[in-house]
């Protein structure tokens, strides 16, 4: 398998990135952890399956509840852009999308397009979001939904993969610099969510009188 | 017009002053607060869960913009980005206006309820980000009057109201003598200082001066029980303002007065008060300040009760108390401090007509008294205002009375009740058990 000047620096771009990200990992974890003293009353793990199962669904949510179609935009934005790697890297071993497939994946990219380029415009015409908005933010978002837009385009033309190699090494050297980084701390605050309303059997308890 | 000191303070900051306070908001920095100054995605669906927000429609009042205070400082003195292209990621310089704002946001506008951290698509623990750059203000000198003076008064006096302990032991002895009256029984006791007592019972002072009577319910309720207990006459406060101002060095100082009570009393439980941030500091959050673990066990007085009614030891009348009443979750009690059934179970057992308020249980909105609010007399009308949100819920109950097992939120209540004419009757849980028990 013979890869181009371009699909190295996509793996170049990716060894940078997971080195940066480990990097930063670390220094963040190098502010230690305290141990905690006070008698638990749950369970943490608990907490955690809470964070990542129950508590994602909107109706466990306000936040996600009352923003429904941000949450569902959010959800198929993502769901984009890991379908956009996806593909890229399937290219870089020369495994080839098609059928039914290719379809479920074009159609994933052009969900992924359009809720991207809602959020998008949200974050610039919404006062309280531009309020809370750096250039990394706006930067961030253009960036993933010209990386799906290409991605998408080289699924129905093709012919268009030096373009998006580009763009992909782009993404992947800008994500341990950017807001892209929450793809390592996102996960890390969900299980400390999970931890601290765990271990307080706060979340997912059954509304039961008497001892909780 | 009287100088405002905290004004005069940051005027008088200088460099170094800001590069102590930079070392010391590492210092208060774990991995786990690292993480979190570094998850915002700016998406803003906080916004509506805090009642800030929700009242006042204030960007500035938004989760997120108050969190980004923190992070901004973060970002620009311990992250490559942040000092390379501090703009682009939104970091800032630490400076007076942003002192400024952090004074004004970070104790003025959040009440340390919690509700955005329950309701952050990521997860992060805003309330105590914020609570940590509390910290760093008060290393600074510059927590709000009000509250700083609270925390000095239990710090000097051992209880933030500065009752003498002739005043707390002459107060307990007429409710000693109110109480045999009311049970006909000259044995009926408030004890003190009892050694070997099964169980230390802390109070918020602010029973001792205005509201004598909740103290009177728990002891009426321990007398028909026949429990082993005892008051401290030193120290018996419950409450930690420490928790408010971010000062982890006085809260483990008050925290630490009543771990010595329970020792050198011998007991076995430390049984706190109906009070919210009172449960939370002496429950979860003192073990960590003090970093040490309890040989005892530190429960609520709602979880005490509730075991009694579930054992047998007490019996309740719900005809005793005719009134519809509904229930005001306290956020440090159950939001952050995981005691969300039990008053209800007794509530359930003592009234006639029990209704709860929507949103209920964790989701609870906060009343505005939290946080230090009730202390900061400079944020008094805001705190008022946004209290409308928790006014609107109760009528919205048609509920003649309100149990509310926190005495910083029967503050609130109490001016919100004549603020927004909610015509409401304010008590505390024990208090509507004990009118309920059949002895």
């Amino acid at each position: 398998m013979q890869l181009t000047f371009l699909e190295y620096g996509i793996l170049l771009a990716l060894f940078v990135a997971i080195f940066s990200l480990v990097i930063l990992i670390k220094k963040t974890f190098k502010y230690g952890r305290k141990k905690l003293r006070s008698e638990p009353q749950g369970r943490e793990l608990n907490g955690i399956f809470y964070a990542f199962g129950q508590g994602m669904l909107p109706w466990a949510k306000e936040s996600a509840a009352k923003h429904l179609p941000t949450y569902i935009g959010g959800i198929f934005y993502h769901a984009g852009l890991f379908t956009a790697f996806f593909y890229v890297f399937l290219g870089l071993f020369r495994l080839p999308v098609s059928g039914p497939l290719l379809v479920i994946f074009q159609i994933i990219l052009g969900l992924g397009i359009l809720f991207g380029i809602g959020l998008f415009i949200k974050r610039i015409s919404v006062s309280t979001l531009r309020k809370i908005s750096c250039p990394d933010d706006y930067c961030a978002n253009v960036l993933v939904d010209i990386f799906i837009v290409l991605a998408l385009l080289d699924t129905m033309l093709g012919g268009i993969r030096p373009v998006l190699s580009t763009i992909t090494i782009v993404v992947l050297l800008y994500m341990p610099a950017g807001k892209i980084r929450h793809c390592f701390f996102f996960f890390y605050s969900r299980i400390l969510f999970g931890m601290f309303f765990g271990r307080r059997k706060v979340l997912g308890h059954k509304h039961t009188e008497g001892r909780a | 017009m009287r100088e405002d000191p905290i004004q005069a303070r940051i005027e008088n900051l200088k460099p170094e002053d800001f590069n102590k306070a930079i070392k010391i908001f590492k210092d208060h920095i774990n991995q786990d607060y690292a993480a979190s100054l570094d998850s915002c995605v700016h998406c803003g669906l906080c916004a509506e869960a805090c009642h800030y927000y929700l009242v006042d429609k204030d960007e500035k009042s938004l989760p997120a913009y108050k969190l980004s205070l923190v992070t901004k400082i973060f970002k620009r003195y311990f992250s490559f980005m942040g000092k390379k292209a501090p703009k682009w990621i939104g970091a800032e310089d630490f400076d007076k206006d942003v002192v400024r704002e952090w004074i004004d946001s970070l104790f003025g506008r959040c009440s340390l309820c919690g509700r955005c951290f329950l309701n952050c698509t990521m997860g992060i623990n805003i309330t105590y980000l914020i609570r940590t750059a509390r910290g760093v203000l008060a290393t600074m000198g510059l927590v709000p009057t009000g509250l700083q003076s609270t925390v000095d008064t239990a710090l000097e006096k051992g209880n933030n109201m500065g009752i003498s302990k002739d005043d707390w032991l002459e107060t307990v002895e007429w409710l000693e003598e109110e109480l045999q009256q009311d049970m006909n029984d000259p044995q009926a006791n408030l004890p003190v200082d009892r050694k070997g007592a099964k169980i230390l019972y802390t109070i918020n002072p602010r029973e001792a001066m205005f509201f004598p009577l909740s103290i009177a319910a728990v002891g009426k309720i321990f007398y028909a029980v026949g429990e082993s207990w005892t008051f401290s006459s030193e120290n018996f406060d419950v409450t930690n303002y420490g928790l408010y101002s971010g000062d982890d060095d006085a809260a483990g100082i008050m925290s630490k007065r009543l771990v010595r009570s329970v020792q050198e009393l011998g007991c076995e439980k430390l049984i706190l008060a109906e009070c919210g941030h009172g449960f939370n500091s002496n429950r979860w959050e003192a073990p960590e300040w003090l970093n040490q673990k309890y040989d005892f066990e530190v429960k609520s007085i709602l979880q005490l009760v509730a075991d009694y009614l579930r054992e047998g030891k007490i019996r309740l009348d719900p005809s005793k108390n005719p009134k519809k009443t509904t229930l005001h979750d306290p956020c440090n009690l159950v939001r952050l401090g995981g005691v969300i059934e039990e008053q209800r179970y007794l509530l359930k057992k003592s009234v006639k007509n029990f209704v709860e308020m929507t949103p209920n249980r964790e989701k609870n909105y906060c009343c505005g008294g939290g946080g230090g609010q009730l202390a900061m007399t400079r944020f008094a009308e805001r705190r008022i205002r946004v209290g409308r949100l928790k006014a609107d819920q109760v009528k919205a109950t048609g509920a003649e009375v309100v149990a509310i097992p926190c005495h910083n939120c029967i503050d609130q209540f109490m001016e919100l009740n004549k603020h927004y004419k909610m015509g409401i009757e304010i008590k505390t849980v024990c208090e509507i058990v004990a009118d309920a028990l059949v002895i």
